[in-house]
């Protein structure tokens, strides 16, 4: 690495950081100036303090927001991240299908929307492919309004997003999956363990960095999903499927409530940053990690 | 690898040299006509796309831009984004009423009146039509149709084989609710996911119980909804769940879901506004249908033939430097040939030529005439109030439909979340 | 035995993950009233006419261009800007280094909602709306950290004594960075171009609030939009859904390897 030469590094970076500082870092700044006002997006901006901050708090919507997300990042974590991390031991103990990777991994190429809308089809209560099967095979009575009835409708969204993201995961648990040294997994053999204990207790242990870096991705992008709920259910019914960004994008572009709307997003960047920060902490030094398009 | 890197590279060169190309072009020429609407059916776009046509045959040069836009996105972020944006529409479409006058506040309406009394427009509209379409004395918008927001349309065969009347009263709509469910139909078809098209519907009824004086006032701020005459009117939605008139999924599906049960014959009746008729045309041409107004309430304290609809209409955006273009676009809309074609489409125009020309006995035209002679007229909730009122109000309605809440609680939630 | 347990057991998986997308493509050959009354049963016929109708009046060809465009001019960005900023890093030390480094390191973290209230507004206020301008450059500040990072990681990898010979052969700045630096970067820069292209080619909140001109519609709105417009004629939109997707299913077949290598890298790295 050189000292410092003047502005030749400078040189470098400027059009990354001039980029970057006007279409993110000063948009961000300005929201938390937004958050301490009054404002409709264009009348006058009146300054309202921290009174945004204390409607969010005692905003029973946006506190539920929260805890749809929740559950919906912690079914993902299930039908994601441990469904991703299921098939990847399948492929690895049949290596060669890649034929089976491809089917698994095509839906993360296709548009968020594109899968929404098909997936709107696949549940429609009247023909789609869901209660269609299940009355083919007889089973009526588990017919079910699937993104209609509030015990169902947060749980279809996140197997929407299982279906598409466990291939996902797949790929990066079969990529780690592949570094575990060949002699371990042959020393282990040969003590007679069989392949599920060969999964449980050798592969899965030695892969412990891909799995945290794949529960933060899961955890950080749940909290930015916005696509597929925005498409199947728009937070109905009655609210059951209302997540923060969700209701974000309402606040602020249906209501205009542009002050609000920005204390909510202040609130949501706390909670994502501060994740970040404290897994960066536990992995100390770790590698940082990247969003995935939601 | 490197290949894929060189290829990727060099299309983004080309590409970012042709969308600076792209940009200058449009900057520098300005004979663009832009036109922003929600989508108005299938049929109504053939309609559009060839009145684009004769004006772009018409003046050489200019191009017409048509923006057919999803309903909902209209309304609430895509007609406020396109207004602000740098290709504002010159031309768009708005309702009477309370977006109508916020539209001519903020300066996107220009004044029409030399237009329609001695300019190109002069003579194709009865004057009654322009009221509606008149603040502070100048007619800023030029109305084009009138939506009747709420009818009750039903399936004849279906009907006449159960043996049904159409409903007219409230017991009457009830029974006929029982009759279906017993022969395995789904009553009333709604798709409510997007909460206005039951909303709609159930805040007419709502008018009828509650009056048409107390429905605007409390709309339009004043008061709570926790009142005992509102608790009557959400009472007939707990009705009607308990008589099980709307299909299960009509809190899960959209409006065009629940129009195509109502098309597949799944559903007998199916309550919403009056473009479902140009729908029909491509989606149930052979369907056999009609519709009556909302069954009458008993008890209620508003007019019992009262009609849900709004006036609605184009506006020449006042910051456009192509009015007089966009003005002369209006008359040729509004000719008699175009307004021919769109009572072809089931779409009647208010102008003078729908009723002069030819009888046109179409149930779109009834409809008008439904919405022209009605003793009250109420606005629908979404368009001639408040639209944060308006949702709240869906949301309650829809919640007591669906069973999810009871009307008491209902209407407390709609109180609590508008801080009243 | 069990070799062939899993064998089947896999077959049957990737059946069932299958099943919507055939299922749609069966549907796009249906009337309505097919669709309705069975679900399952299979088309009468192949017809491509509604697949050419969709192609025709959902203006599908000119979202599939816009898309290109925005893709395309944003992954170039991102490349170049990412790559200079990366050398940056990687070979000088100097004054504002650190806090530098820490912005991209925060945009890694930052989630779309912290900035695009703001963002939306400035662009409103810029005029800049309803241009493809108004998602190519949010998608290149969205895709420039991870390329920054990536990129950085691969140039610290590469031996000082490299950069060292060059200078000594007298080459400036600019030339190490042309002539050096990026022909070495080529499998970094071919992994972000990949993960890049893929979040922007299916970029949708931005995309929505910004574009409402309907020909400048990329396809995850054009899409949506067309969905909407068409409103009751499902085989139509089954036919659109068909045709957004099985070019994407093609590309990844062929280009699968580079594909799963460039999306696990970017992020894992």
């Amino acid at each position: 690495m050189k000292p410092a030469r003047g502005i030749t590094p400078w040189l470098f970076l400027a059009p990354g950081l001039v980029v970057f500082g006007f279409a993110v870092l000063l948009p961000m700044v300005l929201t938390i100036g937004y958050s301490f006002t009054d404002w409709n997006g264009f009348g006058a901006m009146t300054f309202v303090g921290l009174d945004n901050y204390a409607r969010a708090a005692s905003d029973a919507v946006f506190r539920g927001s929260f805890v749809h997300v929740v559950l919906y990042i912690a079914a993902t974590l299930v039908l994601e991240v441990g469904v991703g991390l299921g098939l990847a031991g399948l492929v690895s103990m049949r290596p060669g299908r890649l034929w089976f990777r491809v089917a698994i991994f095509t839906p993360v190429m296709l548009p968020l929307v594109v899968v929404a809308v098909l997936w709107a089809f696949v549940y429609n209560p009247d023909f789609g492919l869901i209660n269609g099967a299940l009355a083919a095979v007889g089973l009526q009575g588990l017919q079910r309004i699937w993104l209609g009835d509030t015990a169902t409708a947060l749980l279809a969204v996140s197997f929407v997003s299982g279906w598409v993201f466990a291939g996902f995961y797949m790929m990066i648990f079969y990529a780690a999956f592949r570094q575990v040294p060949s002699e371990v997994v042959e020393a282990a053999r040969l003590d007679g363990a069989g392949e599920w204990a060969l999964f449980r207790r050798v592969k899965v242990p030695m892969i412990r960095g891909a799995t945290g870096i794949a529960v933060l991705l899961c955890v950080t992008g749940g909290f930015q999903g916005f696509d597929l709920f925005f498409v199947l259910t728009n937070g109905g019914p009655y609210g059951a499927t209302e997540i923060p960004t969700t209701l974000l994008v309402k606040t602020v572009f249906r209501n205009g409530e542009v002050g609000y709307g920005s204390a909510m997003a202040v609130v949501l960047t706390a909670v994502v940053v501060s994740l970040g920060l404290v897994y960066a902490r536990l992995t100390a030094g770790g590698r940082s990690s990247v969003g995935r398009s939601r | 690898m490197n290949r894929i890197t060189r290829r990727v590279a060099t299309i983004g060169i080309i590409a970012a040299l042709g969308v600076g190309g792209t940009m200058g072009g449009v900057m520098a020429q300005d004979q663009t006509l832009r036109i922003a609407m929600g989508s108005p059916g299938e049929a109504g776009i053939r309609v559009w796309d060839d009145v684009k046509a004769q004006y772009e045959a018409a003046h050489p040069g200019w191009t017409v831009e048509m923006n057919y836009m999803d309903d909902d996105l209209y309304q609430t972020i895509g007609l406020q984004n396109l207004l602000a944006g740098r290709n504002a529409p010159d031309i768009y479409f708005e309702w009477t009423g309370s977006r109508l006058a916020q539209r001519y506040a903020d300066g996107y309406a220009a004044d029409l009146t030399a237009a329609v009394t001695t300019g190109p427009i002069a003579g194709l509209f009865d004057d009654t039509v322009f009221p509606a379409a008149t603040i502070d004395g100048k007619v800023v918008m030029l109305p084009h149709t009138a939506d009747v927001t709420n009818v009750l349309w039903y399936n004849k065969q279906i009907l006449a084989d159960n043996g049904i009347t159409p409903p007219t009263t409230w017991a009457e709509l009830l029974a006929a609710c029982d009759t279906l469910n017993a022969a395995g139909i789904i009553p009333i078809a709604s798709g409510n996911k997007d909460l206005w098209a039951a909303g709609n519907w159930l805040a007419h009824m709502a008018s009828r119980v509650v009056g048409e004086d107390v429905y605007a006032s409390t709309l339009g701020g004043a008061g709570k909804f926790a009142t005992p005459e509102w608790e009557q009117a959400f009472g007939y939605i707990a009705e009607l769940t308990t008589h099980h008139c709307v299909n299960d999924s009509a809190n899960a599906i959209d409006d065009n879901s629940g129009a195509q049960l109502f098309f597949q014959g799944k559903a007998a009746m199916h309550a919403i506004g009056s473009w479902l008729v140009s729908w029909a045309i491509d989606e149930a041409p052979t369907l056999d249908f009609d519709y009556v107004n909302l069954p009458a309430m008993p008890d209620g304290a508003g007019n019992q033939d009262s009609v849900i609809g709004v006036e609605t209409g184009y506006i020449v955006n006042a910051k456009s430097d192509k009015i007089d273009a966009a003005v002369d676009y209006l008359a040729l809309l509004n000719s008699d040939a175009n307004v021919q074609q769109f009572i072809v489409a089931e779409i009647t125009p208010i102008a003078k030529s729908a009723s002069a020309g030819a009888a046109v006995d179409s149930r779109a035209q009834r409809l008008l005439d439904l919405l022209a002679g009605a003793p009250a007229v109420v606005l629908p909730p979404d368009t001639g109030y408040d639209l944060k009122m308006a949702d709240a109000l869906y949301a309650a309605e829809a919640a007591v439909l669906g069973g999810q809440m009871s009307p008491a609680d209902a209407l407390a939630g709609i109180d609590a979340a508008l801080g009243r | 035995m069990s070799r062939l347990l899993v064998s089947v057991a896999l077959g049957l998986l990737a059946l069932v993950y299958f099943l919507p997308l055939i299922w749609m493509v069966l549907s796009s050959f249906k009337t309505n009233q097919a669709i309705f009354a069975a679900p399952f049963e299979l088309p009468t016929s192949i017809d491509l006419s509604k697949w050419a109708e969709a192609w025709h009046v959902g203006n599908l060809g000119r979202y599939a261009i816009n898309s290109t465009i925005v893709t395309s001019a944003s992954v170039f960005l991102i490349l170049v800007t990412g790559a200079a900023a990366a050398f940056a890093f990687s070979r000088y030390r100097f004054r504002g280094r650190s806090l530098a480094l820490g912005l991209f390191a925060l945009g890694l973290l930052l989630p779309l909602q912290s900035y695009f209230i703001a963002q939306s507004n400035l662009f409103t206020q810029m005029a800049i709306t309803d241009t493809l301008m108004a998602l190519i450059i949010p998608y290149t500040a969205l895709g420039l950290p991870l390329a920054v990072y990536l990129l950085k990681v691969y140039l610290d990898a590469l031996p000082d004594e490299l950069f060292e010979a060059a200078r000594i052969d007298g080459a400036g700045d600019a030339r190490v960075f042309r002539e050096l630096a990026l022909p070495l970067l080529r499998p970094g820069l071919a992994t972000v171009a990949i993960f890049s292209a893929l979040a922007c080619w299916n970029e949708f909140l931005l995309a929505l609030l910004y574009i409402q001109d309907d020909d400048l519609k990329t396809i995850p709105t054009g899409l949506l939009a067309f969905s909407s417009r068409y409103v009751t004629d499902y085989s139509l939109l089954f036919s659109a859904l068909s045709i957004v997707t099985i070019p994407m299913i093609v590309i990844y077949v062929v280009f699968n390897r580079h594909i799963v290598e460039g999306i696990t890298a970017g992020s894992v790295k």
